[in-house]
């Protein structure tokens, strides 16, 4: 072993080894490269981590490298002699050793003319050749380039080289290969193979030297993404031999990407059979992805398991899985012990129903004793009455025989009564009270027996029992037994409480050691005790049933929450209708509310002033609710944000009820992800502005406009789209007409577009591709009434596709789909002329709208659509006077002013949009109001392509900017918003639910 | 030869501002033969300056004066004294013959009529073209004659990088690959061998990396 690193490990056991490529970020974001090594671990052996490839800067190659080691990841750091002295080099490789890096790729490096710093003065201080041997001299000759000696820890790297066996001259190519052998490269990664012959050629020489049994050769391979890129890579990058068939192939695919990796995973698997070669180098720029697919489709993804890998770097990604790890496993510990403590606490507790119900039964037999000893004491007081009586009746006997007959007699009589006198003396003490001591004590015994038993039951201590049994005493004493159920029922429940309270500081005692190890278990412990806290009481509310009248409760909300919701909502409805004079209805929704909810007051009042009909006063029309249901229900835009429920408030149907929106609403909604933005619809105004203004006279805020725009009727047949027409400032549908409502299309790109934010492109990246399907999905997904075609791939500084081409794909869009397209050139004057004009040859006349023409080529793109008598779109830098003369222009040369649609160029919100909409604001004016005739033509504002690139849309959801793609559409449709009340007529748009927005707002104005 | 070309008019201009007196002196060494600096050059160069300023309404001065060489110090005896009578002197030699004049003559303000660009060879009227970088350590006698150091646009010594595509540099297709020329002209001297040799990595202080450069030969000094 050389250096001990995995490639070595897996070239040098004989395996067909793959490596891949990571290109650093042109920033020094690392979560990028992180993200990028994660995609390729496992797949690959090591990753190249490039040096300012094509001289444009970058992180550095070292510093990359350490963050994919880190990952898992074995690099192989490029090093290049463009932009280091001998020393600055010597250094670097000196700190790579120390950091753990264990593969080098010695290059020259691209000419800095190339990069983006193309005045640099290049260093090339020696070439990839000396570098290599410079390297190994330090390696195994432990000497710096000057002869010093290295004394220790010289660096121990396993070397590679690159060769290319396209460039020329092609026989002296393995010559070369032979010097950088010779030189120290131990592995080889070629150019980007696609003529798999010529590569075969050149390693019949390499074997001929054998060279093939001194190096490794790993031949390099990139997957084309695009018959763009395939063409680019032809044309412009010198020293790459990119074939006719390949070209061919990915021209004839349907999908380009998939034909790209099958072009890939084919010549993989031809240079595999070529002998001398020991691996390849997949290159997947800028599409890590890929990797995965094409080596396991080479059947090459059973990578052997990484070796020697050090990292120096720990990535927090590794601490986080390791912390998670120990989390996971301390919560279910916790978890456990709260589930133990939980069990028997529901253990104790059922010991204590079973007790208190024992408890309970000894307490009713004491109760039916005591009843008993009432009855005995009952009956004996009768017994005594009744002999008391009879000892009266004997007495009075006893007098009247006293009375008439000697005494002799009478005294034997006498003897036997007054027996029953002293028997019956202690009832007439009980009479009198002292007696009721006997009665007492029985019960108290009986009391203090029933006590006894339960302090055996329940466990109390003596000072329990004693407070108890004085406690008893002295309620049987104050309600002479009556009070005793009264008593025990206040006194059972308090042994309870004691017991129950036990299993809460038990489990704090099992919770708290762990919480000590890991903070982050500190909520869940919280969590669990606020979880047995309340362990009961939420099962019941929620098994309470919803009052009639309320629609299900949706999960999210508890029920109460969702009562007053909608006990708001009826309100808000009722106000809202009360203001319409609906005296009726209004009176049903407050009575409604006031049903589920008889104490909310502004129901109340509501319902009164229904009664007397009078309509809302104070609060303005546009806010029928009180602010309290404000916050609920918006009052005059409501944005419903219960998906679910329904929209009780909105006079206008509701969307489902219209078919194409609730096609696009449910697509919508399930390509939705966590974004609530969904339609929205407005409320209708409920008075008129004349109504509203009152008593302020008509002419002071009425200012009729004396011009017209233009109309314009873009496309043909049914669904053909006419804009302008209208005599009022925007929506000013007071002050005049606006026959036709504007419009919104949707834009499309002629290519896959390359910089689109992923929130946006993830309606699109099925169809992305393919225009035509794109265009398609527009209009029947998302109901697009027309579509707006950027022929972007024609730039010239860009793909530069050729016009016939373009002009074909234009064709079978405008074929493909019935609504009326708008294709917008790629702002290059002569080559939009061109394209332009082989499109209309394809399309003839046919529901097209071309531009935009400019000052430069206006005359023959102008001569172009008046053949073809197709509107255009007429593009000036934003200005009044530059957008009436081009007007002009286009006028004298013979076009009418109904075929012009400008385009006075937008700027999105917070990139010039207030100086967009003063200008429009002034053309629009001295249209309508200064009969400027050469400026009543309506706007089109392709106002997508500018917000999309607002670095507000690009930047990735974060707590401070909220969702990306909520900001992103909410960008969108502010712009749209704002154009509209400049007096746009014409809305280019890209994301549909900014789209959708952006209608419901035009539906709700008109 | 030193190959020179004018600097732009309207950065001489600017360079002269305010000025009333000049003297344009130009050189009949390297730069008179690569149409630079000679004679010829000078005159134009004073017209260009007069009528420059006459449309600006200023006046100058202007006076023409050409020396055998600027890089002898007997050549420019006489202007140690007369280049005082002037605001500035506008040498039209190569940048060793502004360098000479301002060591050489104290209290002469000395400006560059002309760019010095290359060492080069002229290819044919009015086409000069790099062929030395003067880089100290001639290699030549290894590559057929033909210089990588200054015709490689990475001065490689060890063969043609990976651009090198049907004979043309990777950064200008008007550009020759000099590497594919000394393949050739190796190949067809039978000189391969000098192909697979590894050239070791250069000394680069001979070419100027060492500080400023001096020769002296102990048999000529007076």
């Amino acid at each position: 072993m050389i250096a001990g690193s995995n490639l070595e490990y897996v070239l040098s056991s004989g395996e067909f080894a793959v490596t891949g490529e990571l290109g650093p970020p042109k920033n020094g974001d690392f979560d990028v490269v992180r993200e990028k090594a994660r995609i390729l671990r496992g797949h690959v052996d090591a990753v190249n981590i490039t040096d300012c490839q094509t001289a444009i800067v970058r992180m550095s190659s070292l510093a990359a490298g350490l963050i994919a080691m880190a990952e898992g990841v074995e690099p192989v750091m490029q090093m290049t002699c463009r932009d280091r002295n001998r020393i600055g080099m010597q250094s670097d490789i000196l700190g790579a050793a120390a950091l753990g890096i264990k593969n080098l790729l010695c290059l020259t490096g691209d000419h800095q003319k190339f990069g983006n710093h193309p005045h640099a003065k290049g260093v090339f201080d020696m070439d990839s050749i000396q570098l290599l041997g410079m390297v190994k001299d330090m390696r195994d000759g432990k000497r710096f380039q000057c002869g010093e000696v290295i004394k220790n820890y010289e660096p121990r790297l396993f070397l590679g080289a690159a060769a290319n066996p396209f460039a020329d001259p092609f026989e002296y190519r393995p010559v070369r290969l032979a010097k950088k052998v010779d030189a120290g490269a131990s592995f080889i990664q070629t150019q980007i193979i696609y003529n798999v012959d010529k590569f075969a050629r050149f390693m019949e020489m390499v074997r001929d030297l054998g060279l093939h049994e001194k190096v490794y050769i790993l031949a390099g391979v990139t997957p084309p993404k695009s018959l763009g890129m395939a063409r680019y890579m032809k044309k412009f990058v010198p020293g790459l031999d990119v074939t006719d068939d390949v070209i061919k192939r990915l021209q004839d695919a349907s999908d380009q990407r998939e034909e790209g990796i099958n072009i890939c995973v084919d010549i993989i698997n031809r240079v595999r059979e070529i002998p001398g070669v020991a691996g390849v180098h997949v290159m997947a720029i800028e599409w890590e992805e890929a990797v995965a697919d094409i080596v396991s489709r080479a059947g090459l993804s059973a990578r052997p398991e990484p070796r020697g890998i050090e990292p120096c770097l720990i990535s927090s990604g590794t601490i986080e899985e390791v912390v998670s790890k120990a989390e996971e496993q301390i919560r279910a510990e916790l978890e456990k012990q709260v589930d133990q403590a939980r069990t028997e606490a529901a253990a104790s507790r059922d010991l204590v129903t079973k007790e208190k119900e024992k408890a309970a039964g000894e307490i009713s037999e004491l109760k039916s004793q005591l009843d008993r000893l009432k009855d005995m004491a009952d009956r004996e007081e009768i017994k005594q009455k009744q002999l008391a009586e009879e000892l009266a009746k004997t007495r009075a006997a006893l007098e009247k025989a006293r009375g008439v007959s000697e005494a002799g007699m009478v005294c034997k009589s006498i003897v036997e009564p007054q027996g029953v006198a002293a028997e019956a003396a202690p009832v007439s003490e009980i009479v009198s009270g002292e007696a009721l001591s006997l009665r007492e004590q029985r019960a108290l015994q009986s009391i203090n027996k029933g006590l006894e038993a339960l302090r055996k039951i329940l466990g109390l201590t003596e000072d329990q029992l004693e407070a108890l049994k004085s406690f008893f005493e002295a309620e049987f004493l104050l309600h002479m037994g009556e009070g005793q159920p009264a008593a025990a029922a206040s006194a059972v429940p308090e042994p309870p409480r004691v017991q129950i309270a036990e299993p809460v500081p038990e489990l704090e005692e099992a919770v708290e050691p762990a919480a000590e190890e890991v903070a982050a278990a500190e909520a869940e412990e919280m969590s669990v005790e606020a979880a047995i806290e309340e362990e009961a009481p939420p099962a019941g509310v929620a098994e309470e049933p919803m009052p009639a009248g309320i629609p299900p409760c949706p999960p999210e909300l508890s029920p109460d929450e969702w009562k007053r919701k909608w006990v708001v909502r009826l309100t808000a409805r009722g106000n809202v209708l009360l203001h319409k004079r609906e005296v009726q209805e209004a009176e049903s929704a407050f009575r409604q509310a006031l049903k589920i909810d008889p104490g909310y007051e502004k129901a109340r009042t509501g319902l009164e002033r229904a009664g007397k009909r009078e309509a809302v006063p104070e609060v303005p029309e546009e806010k029928p609710a009180s602010p309290e249901a404000e916050k609920e229900v918006a009052p005059a835009v409501e944005v419903e944000e219960l998906p679910e429920a329904p929209v009780p408030e909105s006079e206008a149907a509701p969307p489902e009820e219209k078919k194409p929106e609730a096609k696009r609403a449910a697509s919508l909604a399930v390509e939705a992800e966590g974004v609530e933005i969904s339609t929205l619809e407005l409320a209708e105004e409920a008075a008129t502005l004349m109504e509203r203004a009152g008593s302020i006279p008509q002419d002071m805020i009425m200012e009729p406009a004396s011009g017209v725009i233009q109309e314009v009727v873009i496309g043909d047949g049914e669904k053909a789209l006419t804009v302008g027409g209208s005599s009022a400032l925007p929506f000013h549908l007071f002050e005049g007409d606006m026959p036709n409502s504007p419009r919104i299309a949707y834009e499309i790109l002629d290519m896959e577009p390359e910089e689109w934010p992923e929130p946006l492109m993830k309606y699109y990246s099925d169809v992305a591709s393919d225009p035509v399907a794109w265009a398609k999905k527009c209009v029947e997904e998302y109901g697009a009434e027309a579509i707006c075609m950027s022929l972007v791939s024609t730039d010239p500084n860009g793909v530069d596709r050729p016009a016939g081409e373009a002009a074909r794909v234009a064709q079978s869009v405008v074929d493909g789909v019935d609504v009326p397209v708008i294709l917008w050139g790629c702002g290059n004057a002569d080559k939009d002329t061109e394209t332009l004009r082989e499109v209309t040859n394809l399309t003839g006349s046919k529901k097209v709208c071309i531009g935009p023409p400019t000052d430069v080529n206006y005359r023959t793109l102008g001569a172009t659509a008046m053949a073809f008598q197709l509107p255009v779109v007429a593009a000036t830098p934003i200005d009044v006077n530059l957008a009436k003369q081009l007007n002009i222009l286009l006028e004298n040369l013979g076009m009418s002013l109904n075929q012009i649609l400008m385009d006075p160029s937008i700027g999105a919100a917070g990139y010039g949009l207030e100086y967009t909409y003063s200008v429009m604001e002034r053309i629009r004016l001295a249209a309508l109001t200064q009969q400027d005739d050469k400026l009543q033509v309506p706007f089109i504002c392709n106002l997508g392509r500018e917000v999309w690139k607002a670095k507000e849309c690009r930047l990735p959801s974060d707590p401070l900017m909220g969702d990306q793609e909520r900001r992103g559409i909410m960008m969108e449709a502010v712009t749209a918003s704002t154009l509209l009340l400049a007096g746009g007529e014409l809305m280019v748009m890209r994301h549909p639910k900014a789209v959708s927005l952006t209608e419901s707002l035009i539906r709700g104005m008109m | 030869m030193i190959i020179a070309e004018r600097k732009p008019m309207q950065e001489i201009l600017g360079m002269t501002a305010g000025m009333k007196k000049v003297l344009v002196l130009g050189c009949r060494g390297c730069v008179a033969v690569c149409s630079a600096g000679g004679d010829k050059e000078v005159s134009i160069l004073s017209s260009a300056l007069r009528l420059g300023r006459k449309m600006s309404g200023e006046k100058i001065e202007v006076l023409e004066e050409t020396y055998v060489r600027q890089c002898d110090p007997e050549y420019l005896e006489p202007l140690r004294e007369s280049g005082k009578d002037y605001d500035a002197v506008i040498s039209m030699a190569c940048g060793v013959g502004v360098n000479f004049i301002a060591d050489c003559c104290r209290g002469v303000r000395v400006l560059p009529g002309v760019n010095t660009t290359f060492y080069g060879a002229n290819l044919s009227s009015g086409e000069w073209k790099e062929m030395c970088a003067g880089c100290g350590s001639c290699v030549l006698h290894l590559t057929g004659g033909l210089c990588p150091v200054a015709r490689c646009a990475k001065s490689l010594s060890n063969g043609p990088c990976g651009g090198s595509v049907g004979g043309k540099c990777e950064i200008n297709p008007d550009v020759p690959c000099v590497w594919q020329g000394i393949y050739d002209k190796l190949t067809y001297l039978r000189q391969e061998q000098n192909l697979r040799e590894i050239t070791p990595i250069r000394d680069w202080r001979p070419a100027g990396h060492g500080g400023p450069r001096r020769r002296i030969r102990e048999d000529l000094l007076s």
